[in-house]
């Protein structure tokens, strides 16, 4: 693939391919979480099927379980999410110009963080925007997340505690899939905005919360890009 | 299936595709190359990527000498910079923390 060619739906497929590998065993361990708590098997994969957000998804259990109320349980979820505003303007800029987004009511639903993180990381490489791609792209990594909660849902609740290790490591392939994009969009004039951005991000969850340390490393770690990139290109 | 679940399942999710869909409708082409919001939307992705990382890593520091992280770490780092693939790095970086809790 140039950068003078669309990409396809089959090259967003094949793009997905690690994300799928990480979706997998981390819907599967929600399914078995979400079972393990006491929902039912539809319940579980309703809240795949329906947010698609892994992490609000493992905090909506807790809150479920804990009988928060249900305007608390939606407003704390929705906070959580709220990062994913910022997605859809930095793909679009770095996408550039004449980026169609006709169908983007479509495709948008499935621009996760990882998602986000591989398209960024696609185009970095130098690899055109295209619809096509983002709908392989979020096809792939959707399907893997609804067949691993269905499968975790099946097995039930406790199917990996005769397996700690492998368990571990499949708990594991979320932070190793995150480094791995940071790893692929890296380059020397963005190092002052992942310091600060995880800087920041320990300093607030240490001393506020795990969902206020998410907004706040990534608002610290853009603004340190306006501060520190100035004539710079960012991207 | 219980109605509440199904009802905030239906609240979050529709706020959250909002959250991924309105802001693309956005107009960005008469953005100053080099302003301070083509800045800000250029640093969003390190930065959105670096703090995921760093919260999910974040767990694996909690209790004793995290030896599983840094191995599978180490493990990430080096097959990234040996063959620049995304998915080898993250399957290396899966088994080489797996391996280490198994060997320890």
């Amino acid at each position: 693939m140039t950068a003078q060619t669309s990409p396809t739906f089959l090259d967003g497929l094949l793009t997905g391919v690690p994300i799928v590998l990480g979706y997998f065993p981390i819907a599967f361990a929600f399914g078995v979480a979400a079972t393990g708590q006491g929902l039912s098997p539809v319940e579980a994969f309703a809240l795949s099927l329906i947010i698609y957000a892994g992490a609000a998804q493992f905090l909506a259990l807790a809150l479920v379980t804990s009988g928060a109320p249900l305007l608390v349980a939606a407003f704390t979820l929705i906070a959580m999410n709220l990062r994913h505003v910022l997605y859809g303007p930095a793909l679009m800029k770095r996408a550039g110009p004449g980026a169609r987004r006709r169908h983007a009511w479509a495709w948008a639903f499935g621009l996760t963080d990882e998602v986000f993180g591989a398209a960024l990381g696609q185009l970095a490489r130098g690899r055109r925007f295209s619809e096509p791609f983002m709908f392989g792209l979020g096809l792939a990594a959707y399907a893997s997340w609804l067949s691993g909660t269905a499968l975790g849902a099946y097995a039930g609740g406790g199917a990996l505690a005769d397996w700690p290790v492998l368990e571990a490591a499949l708990g594991f392939m979320l932070p190793a899939l995150f480094l791995a994009l940071l790893l692929s969009i890296l380059s020397r004039a963005q190092l002052p905005v992942i310091a600060v951005a995880a800087g920041a991000t320990v300093l607030v969850t240490l001393f506020w919360s795990a969902t206020a340390g998410i907004l706040a490393g990534m608002i610290a770690g853009a603004l340190a890009g306006v501060l520190g990139l100035r004539g710079r290109h960012a991207g | 299936m219980r109605a509440e679940i199904l009802t905030l399942a239906l609240i979050v999710g529709a706020f959250t595709w909002a959250f991924r869909y309105l802001p693309l409708r956005a107009d960005l082409s008469r953005l100053p190359e080099g302003g301070r919001l083509s800045r800000f939307l250029a640093a969003t992705g390190p930065a959105a990527i670096a703090t995921l990382f760093t919260a999910s890593a974040l767990p694996y520091l909690q209790g004793s000498l995290p030896l599983p992280l840094i191995l599978g770490t180490g493990a990430v780092l080096a097959v990234f910079v040996a063959t620049r693939s995304v998915v080898g790095a993250t399957m290396a970086g899966s088994a080489g923390y797996g391996l280490t809790i198994w060997m320890t």
